[in-house]
């Protein structure tokens, strides 16, 4: 068993006993949990796996990791626990927040295996940030432990005096190199990394032409597209005349003169909150450019499809991707699933899957931790306990 | 602005040339050198703009003030030829054999932070490369600190050494990442590459890219002003926690230490706070405010 399987074996029969006590701790706090057992699935269906951070009361992780969202001048006090059997620290970048609380080995704590941990800090700023893991950084960013951080303020104007808007739209850029998520022992050396994997919320592709994944307008409803980048590249967003753009901040401060974006560059780490106001009718892409730091090559177009409401049809509806019981014994079902494929821990599909109107007969199974995909587009974590 | 740099003299009889320039210009001089980057493992062969005829594995920063002409000495102690420029708009060098001495005139140029050094593919993949400080000398109102930034690829370098240029279809590799010529934890022993000031202080920094890639330094606990820049100057004025630095950029940006404690800053494309891979390293070093 290679070193990476064991964890992830490990973390499975930690993960099947720690579920079994979060159920009691739903009605504390909002908490997050960092974990090492999840998976990404590419346009191809394919699972990759990853680390990161999942509300406690959901007990699974997700790529990206949940939105925070706090008021302006709000004083936060952000739960954490790591049932993982590695160290983790959740950063809260360009929050500057004091050395205690600033998530770095060596100079702030380290939420160590089994550790709860409170980050305080007060949002002053109003604006777009971001979080992560600062445990050996180049790798666990790339296996997943990032998320976006919004400051509001309750009048929906993006600052004192500034311009007001009509809804947040959260777009964090992001990619990640399979190789290394399969393998994240054997990456090594980290300054190899070449991402092959490019996203925005998590997804790429074909995945970002799902209907829930259109940005919807009102004509003369402003939208603040929150944009902030976790990824390896240099990504660049090619804004058409039709959205009529003005980019109003950066890294959670006003800029001194607003400016229409043609071409936005987003560095890794950097955040622009831009306001657009599309034409009447407008259904179209907005096509952002992942470019390559090291050698300037690009790498990837995702597009972010932008309609007018008045223009939408109706979708057809997904089947619920809520299992039940979970954790289960001997089955679980998902009702009216017409398809299901399953994975174990260690990414290799269960090939012996029985179902029959939506119940999986998981009698027998290893206990462990396992991801099924219904009917093709939705993808959910389930445990089978002895 | 290059076109300005003249070509004043060369001169063969460096030692007794360097003092007469000196007296009769009052400026100060830079040596080009050879010698061994002591700090990576492979000790690779380096060339650097020194001081004085001793050997530093760092680059001279220079400083000059905003808006008048200077001149500046430049000593060949090279075995080899090499092509010197101030690296502002198009680089226009001047060539300088093995042994000889050439004074520049600096033109007048406004308050910035602004590169230079070899642009002869060996002395530039050797590293020779610093910064021009113009206009930012320190003073009662600020503590001035510089940031020297690069990525190396070793392979690069033990090509240059041999006297081979690099293949140049080989994919770019770069395995280090330095701020003053040093990789983390020994940015942490430079006073330039380190940030020590006290609560309330105002610091600024003077930040040059010499590297083959882009780097965007990201700074914990703090904003930064950015005061100038030469190839982002739409961005004058912003204040980021996360700054991107171009290939080529000089920049100036003020830090004002309004809470105390030790914070990192480091390039947040995170290939590069490795070492030869290893985690952390390179490109990271620390603000510390004492209370």
């Amino acid at each position: 068993m290679s070193t990476i399987q064991h964890i992830l074996r490990t973390v499975a029969l930690i993960t099947t006993t720690w579920l079994a006590t979060s159920v009691h701790a739903q009605q504390q706090p909002p908490q997050l949990f960092s974990g090492m057992e999840g998976y990404t699935f590419l346009p191809d269906g394919t699972p990759v796996p990853i680390w990161g951070y999942g509300w406690v009361a959901d007990g699974f992780i997700t790529l990206p990791a949940p939105l925070l969202t706090y008021t302006e001048g709000e004083s936060v006090q952000l739960n954490f626990t790591n049932p993982s059997p590695e160290s983790h620290t959740i950063h809260l970048h360009g929050l500057d927040v004091d050395q205690a609380n600033d998530g770095v080995p060596g100079t702030s704590f380290l939420v160590t295996t089994g550790d709860d941990a409170t980050y305080s800090f007060d949002a002053n700023y109003p604006g777009t940030f971001l979080y992560h893991c600062h445990v050996t950084t180049t790798l666990h960013l790339t296996m997943g432990m990032y998320g976006m951080v919004l400051v509001t303020r309750p009048d929906l104007t993006l600052y004192e005096g500034g311009p007001a808007y009509a809804e947040d739209v959260p777009l964090l850029f992001s990619d990640l190199e399979v190789a290394t998520n399969l393998d994240p022992v054997g990456s090594f050396p980290f300054h190899d990394i070449r991402p092959d994997v490019f996203m925005i919320n998590g997804e790429s592709g074909s995945q970002l032409e799902a209907p829930e994944r259109i940005v919807h307008f009102e004509p003369g409803q402003r939208l603040a597209l929150r944009l902030g980048s976790m990824a390896y590249s240099r990504v660049v967003c090619q804004f058409p005349a039709e959205l009529n753009a003005t980019c109003y901040m950066s890294d959670g401060r006003p800029l001194p003169t607003p400016f229409e974006p043609d071409a936005l560059e987003i560095y890794p780490g950097e955040r622009f909150t831009v306001l657009i106001d599309p034409e009447p009718g407008w259904d179209g892409s907005l096509p952002c450019e992942f470019w390559s730091m090291v050698d300037e090559t690009l790498e990837s177009v995702e597009n972010i499809h932008i309609r007018d409401a008045a223009l939408n049809v109706d979708e057809p509806e997904f089947t619920s991707a809520i299992g039940y019981p979970n954790p289960t014994r001997d089955q679980i079902t998902w009702n009216e699933a017409r398809q299901i494929e399953v994975w174990n821990a260690y990414g290799v599909a269960v090939s012996n899957v029985r179902f029959e109107q939506g119940v999986l007969d998981v009698a027998g199974w290893p206990a462990g931790t396992y991801v099924a995909r219904i009917d093709g587009v939705r993808s959910v974590r389930f445990v089978v306990i002895e | 602005m290059v076109s300005g740099i003249r070509y004043v003299l060369k001169c063969v009889e460096t030692t007794g040339f360097i003092l007469a320039s000196v007296l009769a210009f009052g400026q100060d001089s830079l040596f080009i050198a050879r010698g061994t980057w002591d700090q990576l493992p492979e000790a690779p062969e380096v060339i650097r703009l020194n001081a004085s005829a001793d050997w530093s594995n760092q680059n001279a920063i220079l400083e000059r003030e905003a808006g008048a002409a200077s001149n500046l000495v430049i000593v060949n102690s090279d075995s080899t030829s090499h092509e010197w420029a101030l690296l502002n708009g198009d680089a226009e060098g001047i060539t300088i054999e093995p042994g000889d001495t050439a004074v520049v005139e600096l033109p007048a140029l406004a308050m910035g932070t602004y590169r230079l050094g070899l642009i002869d593919g060996e002395g530039g993949g050797l590293g020779a490369q610093s910064m021009l400080q113009v206009g930012l000398q320190q003073n009662a109102d600020f503590d001035l600190f510089h940031w020297n930034l690069c990525d190396w690829e070793t392979n690069q370098m033990a090509s240059w050494s041999n006297g081979t240029e690099p293949d140049p279809n080989a994919a770019y590799v770069p395995n280090y990442f330095s701020i003053n010529e040093q990789t983390y934890p020994t940015t942490l022993e430079d006073p330039n590459a380190l940030i020590s000031v006290a609560l309330g202080d105002t610091c600024w920094i003077a930040v040059a890219n010499h590297g083959q890639m882009d780097h965007v330094l990201h700074f914990h606990g703090f904003h930064v002003e950015v005061l100038t820049s030469n190839l982002q100057p739409t961005r004058i004025g912003w204040s980021k926690d996360t700054v991107p630095i171009k290939k080529g950029e000089g920049i100036t940006l003020q830090l004002v230490a309004n809470q105390a404690g030790t914070y990192p800053v480091h390039d947040h494309n995170l290939i590069a706070v490795t070492n030869a891979g290893f985690y952390p390293g390179g490109m990271l070093t620390q603000i510390i405010v004492d209370p």
